[in-house]
């Protein structure tokens, strides 16, 4: 049978005719019969590539043949490489055709690089045969054809008068945009402009392909316009958009709204007049021009009058969701519109599909991560209700609001209170995030949770017969709000019944399940014990009560059960949370032991080194410096030889390991201050850099810890002050009244800690404090006296650090993968390139704002929000790949950049806008710099 | 040709619709209303105006009805069955399904409670609807051979439809009433983007725009609940259809959220049955209800009873829906007697009432007495919430619309007439459209667009095959200048399609018109091609030749003798040094730029030279320069540094 039809085959090919359909048909079934043998298969393969250059004139043989060397092909794959080349090999046979089976191959065979001629693809594409035209287009990038080619032949088919072709003209030129490869800004100008023509195209599919093209290259066109009227083009890429919101087809609108979203910089006044479908008044002085479509740069207040309005009133979900979702985005930009833009929201809380109620929430709870969300009474029916939501991903996205969300006052505490023990009681199982939430908005908002607390506290005393009624969720519920308050950062903060505390001890594993994200269960125990203890006494109604002295049975500890008493401490006020820490190791069941110990063995060798450290400062002050340097670094070397076996306890290294570098920095500086020993010559600024570096040391340390205790919370502080007044006794470099605002609000930090922690203050916060208070009275010129800082300082002493708690430390690791000087990333110059960042976090939460920032020269950096909602999952350790947009690349051969990671330091009050669009607060740096290289992408 | 519309009704008022517009000889009426604001012959459209002999079968094509609200569609019958019209008529399945009891609850509120004399029997609409031809949404009917329609969807009431006619080259679409935002139960008004010559669109809010409608929901739910809170019936006096059910939806989801026992009643047995129809007629509805109908049928109320007369003075509170919505008469009337007096009653009104009717007085100012006929007074102490929820359009949704369309020409029906007059210069200042608000009974002309079939040569349908697209660079030079204005510099690149501007269109005396490619017209027409040259004369001071010379030459040399090599060679060094642009080429005798060539004359009389220029005569020399069209402003450049070459 073989041999029949190959000759039959042979025959015809003899005879220079080409292959009838039906001899095709059977060697069709030769191909695909999974016994025919190699070498005929081999034979036919010679045979059809004979066929196919006879058979030019006929169009379907030569097609069919196509077809059967590419079932070949995908038969035998060994055969592939041959069936390639001999099709690649001759220019002369070389169709649209033939391109479409050598591109099916080259899908099964990535190895087989598909590159055709610029030449041969521009005169195929202006072919009569419009099906050819479409293939080629969709298919263009795989090509290898130069990309200003490309861009020709996509820009010129824009005008094409079949709509798909368009379409895909305009899919070409978005996949250009995306790959960043043309730097002329009348080309992007051109591109940009003509996308915006097609916005009003005849056809849905162009419109929605436009839309596309407009947002990409109009954010092209913004980054390179940045330095001149940015913000213009924004507003009339934006304008365009939006006007796109009345569009009649549903897939439009939703894309319309996406591409809203992601315009980056838009003028407040633009963004409130998508809220309002009255064209506002700011706009209505300004000329209006005759046509709509007559300028693509026009800022036309009437095309996005009311854009969102009418977005969240459409009839499709799927538009309502994406106008949502851009909301929030935009809500980011600016705080009046985002306050205007939740009058709207709350109502799609009342939407009937649960997408775009869930959306809704997260827009929500985008706007609270900005302190953008401002709660107003008439919002708060329609919030209630989706607490008892009938369903759970709704009232779970509700209650992650409740966790950022700052409340004005006590009447909607308290609404908030109700709604969430509203909803503890209509959905039981909710119940662990519901704890969590009371505790976060407890400790938010502490002396709202107080007066809360105090009218309920009836409720939570035992009854009549001596019956707690603990078990009842509810007086849970007010007993998590409870213990919450009095780790509010408000001042001012009456303390809560000691009793409340030894009551929640008893609720101490349901409580602590629901708070594991904030506590362990240990510190939970070791607080309640602290609080119900040391207020008893500074309250003296408590003190006969034996309130602190309970014996709480049976709860259980990761599962079993152990028996714990805590036992009355005499009147040891001073000792506390580390007093306690140690206890617990005896109350641990064996499996915590075993980490604790690991845990407490490198503490307490932290501790021995720290010992050391506070030993130097008499060193100090007389002046040793150089000796008192050598043995901080021996200091340094012995804590480096630790290494740690276990995540917890790497914390305590790296803190010890940045206070010791804060302590040599202070030490470095105290010598300028220092009666001298020795005549020394210092450089200019030398001491401005030296604090510099302090300050943000000691800002590190303050942010990147997690889990520091009050006394090295307090340690830390004091020496913030102390870097503060340093600034202050020197008259060249103080900015003095930033840094007095500085002094004064640590101070008052200080106090609080104080209060809190029942800690005796040491004669230097006291000193400090009585002196502000002489400052503060009297008016700036007649107070800036430098020497009384100078004064203050002889009174500070460094005291030893102890460590105790279980300390997490935030940080970051970044790599650019396969990225040296001898592999670069390519860019083209003046268009943004993508940088692709690996990126792991450790401990950061969903509260911390990281920031990327890629700095090129001193002049020029750039700050990237990432935004941790987007990655999927949350854990201690997070690890993920980022692709960082560089937008402002130079005109160079080659430059390179450097990455790091930053975290917003949330205690700084004090705002710096630097850079526009930038974090807002200092930063503290998670990691090292890490350098990317770059070079130009070659031409050709 | 041109379109001439006649407007019958609606014309700077809401009312009675009904246009009748002529394309290319083919003559619609659209919509065939009735005005519930007057007992006489005001109540119809004067369509004695359509043709003097009454002869409607021959004068019309066919008749077109957008909805079955009676202002649209109450005329129909004694259109067919008195004044005898037998042609086609088109409704959607369900205008054509609710319109007979709309018809047959008008005829016999009339008849049966105002004691008048019938216009028409209900044969008479039983009679008038075989006569209906439905059609579906997008479905392109082909009336005749030469007009063909299609409906799309409308929002307002269920089955409201626009329709699109489309005689020859000529297109138009009659929107009917819209709505352009989704209510509770209908979607928003979906049409394509097509070349219309003519827009015909209601305008009733021509002036107001409206905010979200969610608010305006709260706001009744809010005022209901008072009011039943309070122990007080509401009186909702609807239309049977449309907001009836949209209301409807929208308190029973509110009764189930709030668990309320009040009962809500309908009134009528229409608005039953028309429940009934929207059940069934499901894909004419909003989206949410078609996603949501496989589970439940909205429709499908669970606090919705049955009201019985007896109820009337029944105590305790109730929410009841009655027709008619003006409270122009019926039933609602009779209700709002009985329950005005009580001020713990509401009274909902709706966002539009008819000048006359009830609701209108109650609208305007509160009355505390109303007339109702010459022997009933009411005293009104009853509470009223006025619903602004209305299945029109507002002034923003018909700019939405007018500039999605983008028509040749607007013409304003169904509003008021001062209103409408704003909107109309609205759009045509800002979308620069043509647009017109014709009173009743007077007509339109409009040009529209007209084709000429021409034959194509073969060279210019091969052309045509391939692509040929250029780019073009326009006006980058001129306005540079920064700031706003420069809006045409932002611009520079633009794409043109070459193929069809290669063509020729040639129209010769008494043959059929042709389009040839450009190529082939000197051909065919056996001429020459002819270019355009500009030439001018251009005097150089010699003075300042000279000093040139002797500065760059050899000092020794005198001016007069001075070869004319050389002097084009200074020319050329000078010209060189202050243009940016072109290729200067010195080619001895004379001197090249681009198309620009220049030479001496040595002519003492050149025709190209400006007689005005004799001051220079004793000590100019004079160049002859040509050039073509495309270098015009370049030779104009290099003309003035020649002229002002003393200057520098």
């Amino acid at each position: 049978m073989e041999q029949e039809i190959l000759h039959k085959c042979e025959q015809t090919l003899s005879l220079s005719k080409p292959l009838s359909l039906q001899t095709l048909a059977s060697v069709r079934s030769l191909i695909i019969n999974p016994n025919t043998s190699n070498s005929t298969l081999s034979l036919i393969l010679e045979t059809l590539t004979c066929s196919l250059q006879l058979s030019l004139p006929d169009s379907i043989t030569r097609h069919h043949t196509l077809k059967l060397l590419t079932d070949l092909s995908f038969h035998q794959p060994h055969l592939s490489p041959f069936i390639f080349d001999s099709l690649r090999s001759d220019d002369s046979l070389l169709s649209a055709d033939s391109l479409a089976a050598l591109a099916s191959i080259s899908d099964h065979n990535p190895n087989l690089a598909l590159h055709i001629d610029d030449h041969f693809f521009v005169s195929l594409c202006f072919a009569p045969c419009v099906s050819v035209r479409l293939w080629l287009l969709r298919n263009a990038e795989r090509f290898g054809v130069r990309s200003h080619l490309l861009f020709t032949v996509f820009l010129g088919f824009t005008k094409d008068p079949y709509p798909y072709v368009r379409r895909a003209a305009l899919d070409g030129l978005l996949g250009l945009c995306k790959s960043g490869v043309l730097e002329d800004l009348d080309v992007i100008k051109a591109c940009y402009c003509r996308a915006v023509e097609l916005l009003r195209d005849m056809e849905d599919c162009v419109r929605l392909a436009a839309v596309r093209v407009v947002s990409g290259w109009g954010q092209m066109l913004v980054a390179y316009n940045q330095e001149m009227r940015g913000t213009n083009f924004s507003d009339a890429v934006f304008t365009q958009l939006s006007s796109m919101a009345r569009d009649m087809s549903m897939e439009v609108r939703v894309e319309a709204f996406y591409a809203l979203g992601k315009v980056a910089v838009v003028s407040e006044d633009i963004l409130l007049q998508t809220l309002s479908k009255k064209v506002l008044g700011i706009f209505k002085d300004k000329k209006t021009h005759g046509q709509c479509v007559a300028d693509c740069f026009e800022i036309s207040a009437s095309g996005a009058a009311g854009a969102f309005v009418h977005g969240l009133e459409d009839e499709f979900y799927e538009v309502r969701k994406s106008a949502c979702s851009s909301l929030g985005l935009l809500s980011v930009l600016s705080e009046k519109f985002a306050g205007e833009a939740l009058n709207f929201l709350v109502d799609m809380l009342n939407d009937d599909s649960v997408t775009v109620r869930l959306q809704a929430l997260e827009t929500m709870l985008l706007m609270a991560n900005c302190e953008h969300l401002k709660v107003q009474e008439i919002h708060m029916h329609m919030f209630l209700g989706t607490l008892v939501d009938k369903n759970a991903l709704v009232r779970s996205a509700a209650r992650k609001i409740l966790r950022s969300v700052k409340v004005p006052n006590v009447d909607f505490f308290k609404l908030f209170v109700d709604g969430l023990l509203e909803n503890l009681k209509i959905y039981p199982q909710d119940e662990a995030d519901i704890f969590s939430v009371l505790f976060y908005i407890g400790r938010n908002h502490g002396s709202f949770a107080v007066c809360i607390i105090r009218e309920v506290s009836q409720e939570m005393e035992p009854d009549s017969d001596g019956k707690l009624g603990f078990d009842g969720a509810r007086v849970a519920a007010f007993l998590v709000l409870a213990i919450s308050a009095p780790l509010s950062s408000e001042q001012n903060v009456c303390s809560i019944q000691p009793r409340i505390f030894s009551y929640a001890v008893t609720l101490l594993g349901r409580i602590s399940c629901a708070l594991s994200d904030v506590m362990d269960q240990h510190s939970l125990l070791a607080y309640f014990s602290q609080c119900s203890r040391l207020s008893s006494f500074s309250d003296s109604d408590y003190k006969g009560e034996d309130s602190s002295l309970h014996e709480v049975n049976s709860y259980s500890i990761n599962g079993t059960s152990t028996e714990i008493s805590v036992q009355e401490i005499g009147d040891e006020v001073s000792k506390t949370w580390s007093w306690i820490q140690c206890n617990l190791k005896d109350v641990a069941t064996s499996q915590a032991r075993c980490q604790l110990e690991e845990e407490d063995e490198i503490s307490n060798s932290m501790n021995i080194v720290l010992a050391k450290v506070k030993n130097i400062w008499p060193l100090v002050q007389s002046g040793y410096t150089k000796e008192v340097l050598e043995s901080l670094r021996a200091c340094k070397e012995e804590v480096l030889t630790f290494s740690t076996k276990s995540l917890g306890s790497d914390g305590a290294l790296a803190f010890t390991l940045q206070y010791i570098q804060v302590v040599k920095l202070l030490v470095k500086v105290w010598e300028h201050f220092a009666p001298m020993k020795k005549f020394h010559y210092y450089e200019v600024g030398e001491l401005e850099l030296l604090l510099g570096k302090l300050d943000s040391r000691l800002a590190d340390i303050r942010c990147r810890f997690i889990g520091l205790s009050k006394e090295e919370e307090l340690h830390v502080l004091e020496l913030v002050l102390v870097s503060c007044l340093l600034r202050l006794s020197k008259v060249e470099i103080c900015c003095y009244l930033t840094t007095l605002k500085k002094l004064s609000s640590t101070i008052s930090h200080v106090e609080f800690l104080h209060q809190q922690g029942s800690i005796e203050q040491s004669k230097f916060v006291t000193e400090v404090k009585n002196s502000l208070l002489e400052i503060g009275t009297s008016t700036f010129d007649a107070s800036y006296k430098p020497f009384l800082f100078n004064q203050l300082l002889e009174s500070f002493f460094l005291n030893q650090l102890l460590l105790s708690g279980r300390l997490r430390h935030i940080k970051a690791e970044l790599d650019v993968p396969d990225n040296s000087t001898e592999n670069p990333v390519t860019f083209v110059s003046g268009l943004p390139v993508a940088i692709p960042l690996e990126i792991a976090l450790h401990n950061i939460s969903s509260e911390n704002r990281l920031w990327l920032r890629i700095t090129m020269s001193e002049e020029s950096t750039q700050f990237i929000f990432l935004d941790l909602n987007l990655i999927e999952g949350y854990s201690e350790f997070l690890k993920f790949t980022y692709i960082a947009p560089f937008y402002k690349t130079p005109k160079a051969v080659s430059f390179s950049l450097r990455v790091c990671i930053g975290m917003e330091c949330l205690f700084e009050d004090v705002h710096f806008v630097k850079v526009h669009g930038g974090p807002k607060r200092m930063l503290a740096y998670l990691c090292h710099e890490k350098e990317v290289y770059l070079s130009m992408a070659s031409k050709g | 040709m041109a379109i001439e519309c006649l407007v019958l009704g609606a014309g700077q008022e809401i009312g009675k619709s009904c246009a009748v517009v002529t394309i290319n000889g083919k003559r619609i009426m659209f919509d065939c209303g009735m005005h519930m604001g007057y007992d006489d012959h005001r109540r119809y459209p004067d369509f004695s105006l359509i043709s003097k002999s009454r002869d409607f079968d021959n004068s019309l094509s066919c008749i077109i009805i957008t909805h079955f609200h009676l202002d649209h569609v109450g005329a129909l019958p004694f259109f067919t069955e008195v004044c005898g019209y037998s042609g086609p008529i088109y409704m959607t399945y369900p205008t054509k399904a609710l319109s007979p009891l709309m018809l047959e609850d008008y005829r016999k509120v009339m008849v049966d409670r105002r004691g008048e004399e019938e216009q028409f029997t209900s044969d008479h609409i039983a009679e008038c609807m075989k006569k209906v031809i439905a059609v579906d949404l997008k479905q392109t009917v082909q009336v005749d051979k030469d007009l063909q329609i299609r409906a799309y969807y409308a929002g307002h009431v269920l089955g409201a439809a626009m329709f699109y006619a489309k005689v020859g080259d000529t297109a138009m679409v009659y929107t009917g009433d819209y709505n352009m935002t989704p209510d509770r139960h209908l979607g928003a008004a979906q049409i394509d983007r097509l070349q219309l010559d003519l827009l015909i669109t209601e305008s009733t809010y021509a002036t107001t725009i409206r905010d979200s409608k969610y608010a305006r929901e709260r706001e009744f739910l809010k005022a209901v609940h008072k009011c039943v809170a309070g122990g007080g019936k509401v009186l909702i006096p609807t239309f049977a259809l449309g907001r009836a059910q949209e209301l409807c939806i929208l308190l029973d989801d509110y009764w189930e959220r709030m668990n309320l026992r009040v009962p809500i009643y309908f009134s009528a047995g229409l608005t039953i049955q028309a429940n009934m129809y929207y059940k069934m007629l499901i894909s004419w509805t909003s989206q949410k209800v078609k996603e949501t109908y496989a589970t439940h049928n909205a429709f499908d109320f669970k606090n919705v009873r049955n009201f019985d007369r007896s109820l009337i003075d029944a105590p305790g509170p109730c929410v009841l829906f009655a027709t008619p919505g003006m409270i122009s008469g019926g039933f609602s009337l009779e209700v709002f007697k009985r329950w005005a007096p009580s001020e713990m009653n509401l009274v909902t009104l709706p966002g539009y009432c008819v000048a006359g009717t009830i609701g209108h007085k109650l609208m305007s100012g509160k009355p505390t007495k109303i007339d109702v006929d010459k022997n009933t007074q009411i005293d009104v102490r009853c509470q009223i919430h006025q619903l602004s929820f209305s299945p029109h359009t507002d002034a923003k949704g018909i700019m939405d619309l007018v500039k999605f369309l983008s028509p040749q020409h607007v013409i304003l029906v169904h509003g008021e007439k001062p209103k409408m007059a704003t909107l109309k210069d609205r759009i045509q200042s800002e979308l620069g459209i043509q647009c017109y608000d014709p009173a009743n009974n007077k007509s339109v002309h409009i040009p529209s667009t007209q084709y000429v079939k021409a034959g194509a040569s073969d060279a210019f349908i091969q052309s045509c095959l391939n692509p040929n697209f250029k780019f073009l660079k326009s006006g980058s030079e001129e306005n540079c200048d920064s700031g706003s204005e420069s809006t045409k510099a932002l611009s520079p690149l633009q794409i043109s399609d070459e193929r069809v501007a290669e063509g020729i269109l040639v129209v010769e005396k008494s043959k059929r018109a042709k389009i040839v490619h450009q190529d082939e017209l000197l051909l065919m027409l056996g001429e020459k091609e002819h270019k355009v040259q500009f030439a001018y004369c251009c005097p150089v001071s010699i003075e300042k030749l000279e000093k040139a010379t002797t500065k760059d030459l050899t000092p020794e040399t005198n001016a007069l003798v001075l070869h004319k090599c050389s002097l084009i060679q200074i020319l050329s060094t000078r010209l060189s040094s202050e243009l940016s642009e072109g290729n200067i080429q010195d080619l001895g005798e004379h001197l090249q730029v681009e198309s620009f060539q220049l030479s001496i004359c040595l002519k003492d009389n050149c025709p190209y030279r400006k007689i005005g220029n004799l001051q220079y005569k004793s000590k100019a020399v004079f160049f002859c320069c040509t050039w073509s069209v495309a270098d015009e402003k370049l030779a104009w450049k290099i003309i003035s540094i020649m002229e002002n070459f003393d200057q520098t």
